[in-house]
Parts: C-alpha cells; structure tokens; sequence
C-alpha cells in the first residue's frame, strides 16, 4: 500500500526540528502570534501585547528542548507562557478594564459598529469589565483562556500546569461572578 | 455565543507588521542564544560567509507575485508561494536553478491519486507507521530532508540531499485559512523513472 506521508510539520515535529535547525522555529510564530497577539491586546491593549508575543516566544524558544513531544498543538505551552506574563502586568489589566468602564473604548477594538450596537454591546461589556476586575487573577486567567483563546478544559490545565479538577472549579467560580454581575445589570 | 466571548472580539488578530517587530526581536534572540566564544579561526570563517553574502547577489532567480525562487549564498533554494497557480512556471524555475521538480497545486479536501511515482524511501510508500516510528524514521529520510519549512509561506529546498536525475515532488494544497494558506508533500521519486499526472480525488 503506497501512503504519501505529509510530513508537514505539526508543532511538535517542528520544535522537534528547531533544536537542529533553530531558524524553523519561526515558523511556530508565524503560525500562532496573530492570535496570541489578539489574545493579549484583549487583556492588555496592542502595545504591551507586542511585548507578551515577543517575550513568548523568546522564553519558549530557549526552553523548547523541554517540550513534550506527544502534544501535536503548541497552543496550550504557549498560552501558558503568556499568562504567566500577563499576570505580572495585572496593574496595566486592571488600568485597562478601568479605563474602559469610565469611556466605553478598548483600546485595540476596530471602530466602526453602529450606534446603536454600541450602546448594547455597551450595556453588556460595561458589567463584564467590573466583573473581570473583581475576579481573582488566577480565576480570571482560566476563564479568558476558555473565553478568549478557545482552549478545551484539559488545554488549559496544560497550559497552566495544574489538575482539570482546579480548572472546573476556578471556571465555575467566575463564572458565578460573571453571572452575577450580568444580573444585576450594574 | 455567550457575552464573555463576544466581548471585544473586534480585536483583530494582529497583521505581519504589527508582528513585525516582536519577530524581529525572536530572531535577534536566537542568534543572541546561539553566540559562541569567538576564537580566531571562528572569527575568520565568519568573516568569510559576511564577505560571501556581500558579493553574492542574495536573488539569482525571479519571479512572478505567485511565487518566487531565491538562490541563497549557503546553496539552498528558497521558494515562496503566495497564490497556488501557474505550477509549470515554478518548475521551470525551480529548473532553472538546477531543481528537477513536479509542482501540483492542489483545491482544498484533494490529493493526488497514489501512486504517482516511485519514492527513494519510505515517505511515499510503504507500511502504516506509528507516531513515534514516523518521528524516528523522518529523521532517516532524504524526502524530509530535502525541504524543510522557512515560513508559512516559503520552503528551502536543500540540494545536497537530492541526487542526480532524481524529481523534487511537491503537492501543495489549499488550505482555506489566511494565516497557513496551505500544505504541502514534499517527496524524491527515484532518479530515471517518470512522475505521472496528479489524478485528483477527495481527500
């Protein structure tokens, strides 16, 4: 039987690959900064989550000998990583959610929605931001993971190095929060 | 969808410029990692390359906005693909530069029929493998070592690993997403037997 294999390079096979040819591993930042970026300009703004990519992958790439090979997707390692550098920016997060409770802008959202749209995603976001400021930051990084970077249960207990059991229970506790806050319509 | 994910998904996933300088300082970092000592000898080998790259003219091929064919100073051949169309024109390219290649751009959810030729190893052919088989055996194969990934959208093809007479099959797909627009097989079909037509069929 004549299989023609793809060896086109999961994420793995590449780090893999890196520790040999170490240029390849700009191809893992090709393939995963935008979002990351987006991911970090959602919880810091675009200038300081130019410095959460770059500090991502700079850290990722002296510590990719690590790396565990059996996991295909790099997106989990990664993440990981970048919370751990956004949380020692939380005053430059919580400046943000500040800032966009008094004026209603974020500063790296496109413009550009109709009035009306805006008056209720405001009425909705405005809640949500008081919200993710009272959460406790490890509670909060769980649930944007979810939210924000779309990473499964599991993803996120790899990303954060801890059991699936602490993530279900952080999860649900912000999302009581985020719950609560929505109620009552502040 | 609920209203914590819906919040500021306006937030555009970043462009290569906005990445351009967070990828400019990865790239610096590596070679900073990389720095060795610099004895005398190393220092007159380096020297030798930087004098190299000067007098080289760094593109020695051209190219349409589709793709574009670079021979670089170190030997390699650096292809990059930004619209999968015109596959004879990249090969006479690719030929040009000493590359005996057949191209095939493929529509996304296609593949080629097999066989289509006769592999030199065990990338195209061959039993079922098991992940850690594969991992183990790739590192065998000239097939895989032939072409190795620059960028989502540039290859390097290393001719040391291709003998003489020996085709460079590539099967490009389409892969429907922006970011990784597409993916690619890359294999050696033994030196004096034919490639035949891409027959395609649902993936």
């Amino acid at each position: 039987m004549t299989i023609p294999r793809e060896v086109e390079a999961d994420d793995a096979t590449l780090i893999e690959r890196s520790l040999n040819e170490p240029e390849l591993f700009a191809v893992l930042f090709d393939r995963h900064a935008p979002l990351l970026h987006r991911y970090a300009a959602r919880r810091l703004g675009a200038g300081e989550a130019e410095d959460v990519v770059a500090d991502t992958f700079l850290a990722a790439f002296q510590h990719r000998g690590d790396y565990d090979r059996g996991r295909s997707d790099a997106r989990p390692w990664l993440y990981g990583i970048a919370s751990n550098l956004i949380g020692k920016r939380r005053r430059t997060e919580q400046s943000l959610y500040r800032a966009y409770i008094r004026s209603g802008v974020h500063p790296a959202e496109t413009p550009g929605r109709q009035v009306e749209d805006g008056l209720n995603t405001l009425a909705v976001n405005r809640p949500l931001a008081r919200a993710l400021l009272r959460l406790k930051p490890d509670d909060r990084s769980v649930l944007l993971l979810v939210a924000w970077a779309e990473l499964s249960y599991q993803e996120v207990a790899d990303a954060l190095a801890i059991p699936p059991g602490t993530v279900a229970s952080r999860l649900n506790r912000a999302r009581n929060q985020i719950r609560q806050a929505l109620g009552q319509g502040e | 969808m609920d209203p914590l994910s819906s919040m500021w998904e306006t937030v555009p996933p970043a462009t290569p410029d906005d990445l351009a300088g967070a990828r400019r300082r990865l790239l610096e970092g590596m070679r900073t990692r990389r720095r060795r000592v610099v004895t005398v000898p190393r220092l007159l080998v380096v020297a030798g390359v930087v004098t190299a790259a000067v007098v080289t003219p760094l593109i020695a091929g051209t190219g349409t906005s589709a793709y574009a064919v670079i021979e670089r100073p170190d030997g390699t051949i650096a292809v990059t693909v930004n619209e999968l169309r015109d596959p004879e024109g990249l090969a006479a390219e690719l030929a040009a530069v000493g590359v005996k290649a057949d191209i095939t751009f493929l529509e996304p959810r296609t593949r080629c029929a097999v066989p289509r030729f006769e592999s030199v190893d065990g990338a195209y052919g061959g039993p079922p493998l098991s992940k850690e088989e594969l991992m183990r055996e790739t590192r065998r194969w000239r097939s895989v070592k032939a072409t190795r990934p620059i960028s989502v959208r540039e290859i390097g093809i290393l001719p040391e690993h291709i003998g003489p007479d020996e085709t460079l099959v590539l099967e490009f797909r389409d892969n429907q997403n922006a970011d990784v627009p597409w993916t690619m097989g890359a294999w050696l079909a033994r030196s004096g037997t034919p490639v035949h037509p891409c027959d395609r069929v649902p993936a």
